[in-house]
């Protein structure tokens, strides 16, 4: 069955930012898998001209996610053929929509071992994207490309060029697609009428209890209620740091003054708990370039020929 | 040059440039990595195809050293990634082209990089010839039914500005080792005479299909024994095919290259019969016998006497050049005279009389050169 061409590949500024933040600290040459979605969109350019039909629906690529191997060779040989292994473990439920590769220094246009690459991926069973529309369905193949590079003198201004492509089946060629870089603002709201949170406050049982707890006689209930808000409590140190479960029934209730104290408490430690997690995440950075660094050396060591220091 | 690559590459790229049958070129090194920004990993070939050239980027990773480089083909050169995925030929097993040239990649293999551009060569070689036979044109058809057995011939698909196609075939002419023709042979490659011939893509409805552009191509070093430049192209006829024009110019190509190497033989007789005369040559090009240079003097004016011969030796006189050794000017560049075709001569005469005739011009120019190399000095 013949592909669908992709009209444009959606990239959300920040997403783009912080993988050519990646690209730009690895070391050398890098790669990584590209997750998001595929949708078809009916464009809502309103017209009073009668003779323009909008019946065409764009087929829009959402990169909302992606995973850098900070190496070259991460999913694939030399002779550019994909172990699907190495791809899966990666998944977690998200959606493979295509791969990026990073060059320094080099002419903005695919390599041969990019076209195997894609060539491979796109050819895996099982990892297509199902899409549903009113007037056809099919199944979208991890079938994108984005390449960035670096211009081959040092310039100032201009540090990293980078280019998307759609590998289409029938013609076996790579199609240059256009980028549309989604930022914050009126008119890209349309963008986040759909948004749903990645991480949302767990979901808390948390009844109106008497205060006066003394008073349940039967052991058994109490029991299972000390079990139920230890659990609560593990579920909500997961979002806000030093909350205690029995403070969030000061949200509720007839103390209504209380609430706008009670939520600003949850705010704040709430951020009390962003800020612990990057310093874990700050040291857990430090470890892993200590590893990379050791790597490194490692690598240098084998490719040096025997006996030569 | 490469002394800057890691030695994993360097012993590679030598072993490269060394063994590759024909003259390679590297255009530009550069390096990739963030931190050894000194250390080079990068290199752009120049690879001679069809009579041309074609550029590729070979792409090594100094942060990866185990890894295999990458290729970046030319930017009209999309469509070979396509045909490097297709299936390889004859008794290969089922992997793809670009598999096969990729495979069992070894970084402590010095030979590994020259298999990989040699096997893609081919192959390119291979999707050049694929590309020129999807064309729809009837002559071209034909002309790559009837040639395409034979040895060496390439193919190169040309697009003009104006969406115009022509197809170029470079076609080896004769079976000949012209290296070995020549006694104490200097060249490392071998020369080789090439027909270019240029057919433009017939249009559709277009009327009688033009005449190909031809053109004879050799290497540059091969002038020193034969120039093509002289060869005059037997014209082509109407309605005519490569296989019926190239035996005759194959024929009267092959005596003349054969004519010029008896020719090397009769410069060197001519320089001999010099020597009674002039002495001993300063010094003489031992292989093909094209530039000898001897010490002469007339009464206390000692100077240099340059003999230049062309390939068309006897044909064309020697031109003769002289040199003083006592009159320099301002910058201590030694004076000269012009250079010297003007005087008595007949390709007919026995060497012996072409040394004496020249001999005898000379004591007359020794006394004009004196003056004149008096005079330049005065005006300093």
């Amino acid at each position: 069955m013949n592909d669908l061409a992709l009209q444009k590949i959606a990239v959300s500024g920040p997403t783009l930012a912080s993988m050519i933040e990646r690209i730009n600290s690895s070391p050398g040459d890098t790669d990584g898998l590209l997750f998001g979605d595929v949708a078809s969109i009916t464009p809502t350019t309103l017209s009073d001209d009668p003779s323009q039909t909008h019946s065409d629906s764009l087929l829009v690529a959402t990169i909302s996610g992606f995973l850098c191997f900070n190496s070259p060779l991460s999913f694939y040989d030399s002779a550019g053929r994909v172990d699907p292994t190495r791809i899966t473990t990666h998944l977690n439920q998200k959606t493979l929509i295509g791969w990026f590769s990073s060059r320094r220094k080099t002419p903005l246009r695919p390599s041969m071992r990019e076209f195997s690459v894609t060539y491979s991926l796109y050819s895996i069973p099982n990892l297509s994207l199902p899409i549903q529309n009113p007037n056809f369905s099919f199944n979208f193949r991890p079938s994108i490309f984005l390449l960035f590079t670096t211009p081959l003198q040092d310039q100032l201004i201009h540090t990293n060029q980078y280019r998307a492509y759609q590998f289409l089946s029938p013609k076996q060629c790579f199609n240059p697609v256009s980028i549309d870089i989604v930022n914050i603002g009126p008119a890209f709201r349309g963008h986040y009428g759909s948004f749903s949170p990645n991480s949302a406050l767990p979901f808390l049982s948390c009844e109106l209890r008497n205060s006066t707890a003394m008073n349940e006689d039967r052991a058994d209930s109490y029991l299972s209620g000390m079990k139920q808000a230890a659990k609560d409590q593990a579920e909500l140190d997961m979002c806000a740091e030093g909350m205690e479960i029995g403070k969030l029934s000061q949200l509720m209730g007839p103390q209504a003054a209380n609430y706008t104290a009670g939520l600003e408490q949850l705010y704040e430690k709430m951020l009390a708990k962003i800020e612990s997690l990057s310093r874990l995440v700050e040291a857990s950075s430090a470890k892993v370039l200590e590893q990379e660094n050791q790597n490194r050396k490692l690598r240098l060591k084998v490719a040096r020929p025997t006996g030569a220091e | 040059m490469s002394s800057d690559f890691p030695p994993y590459i360097s012993t590679q790229l030598h072993y490269l440039l060394n063994h590759f049958p024909d003259k390679l070129k590297i255009e530009n090194v550069w390096s990739g990595s963030k931190h050894y920004s000194v250390t080079l990993d990068r290199f752009t070939l120049v690879i001679p195809y069809c009579l041309d050239t074609i550029k590729w980027d070979i792409i090594y990773n100094l942060e990866f050293p185990l890894a295999a480089p990458d290729v970046i083909f030319g930017p009209d050169d999309e469509d070979f990634h396509r045909f490097l995925m297709m299936p390889g030929e004859g008794d290969r097993d089922s992997r793809s082209r670009a598999e096969f040239a990729m495979s069992d990649w070894n970084n402590k293999d010095p030979t590994r990089l020259l298999a990989l551009i040699k096997e893609l060569r081919d192959q390119y070689a291979a999707y050049q010839r694929w590309r020129a036979g999807e064309i729809d044109d009837d002559r071209l058809k034909f002309e790559i039914s009837t040639i395409m057995t034979r040895e060496g011939i390439e193919m190169q698909i040309i697009s003009g500005a104006d969406k115009t196609e022509e197809v170029k075939f470079g076609v080896p002419l004769m079976h000949m080792n012209i290296n070995k023709l020549v006694s104490a042979c200097p060249w490392r490659h071998p020369q080789k005479i090439y027909l270019q011939v240029i057919y433009p893509v017939a249009r559709k409805y277009a009327s009688a299909p033009s005449a190909p552009r031809l053109k004879l191509m050799s290497p540059p070093e091969l002038k020193a024994l034969f120039s093509i430049d002289d060869v005059k192209l037997p014209s082509w006829l109407d309605g005519m095919c490569m296989a019926e024009y190239l035996p005759n110019l194959e024929e009267s190509l092959g005596k003349q290259v054969f004519e010029a190497v008896t020719l090397i033989d009769f410069r060197r007789s001519f320089i001999e019969a010099l020597a009674p005369l002039f002495g001993r040559p300063l010094e003489a090009d031992p292989v093909f016998c094209r530039k000898a240079t001897f010490l002469a003097t007339s009464g206390p004016f000692a100077f240099l006497v340059y003999f230049l011969l062309s390939t068309q030796f006897p044909k064309q006189q020697p031109v003769l050049m002289l040199q003083s050794t006592q009159h320099f000017q301002s910058q201590g560049v030694p004076i000269k005279s012009a250079l010297l075709s003007d005087y008595p001569w007949s390709p007919r005469w026995e060497v012996s009389q072409m040394a004496e005739r020249i001999f005898e011009f000379l004591v007359d120019e020794a006394l004009n050169f004196k003056r004149y190399c008096n005079e330049s000095q005065l005006q300093h």
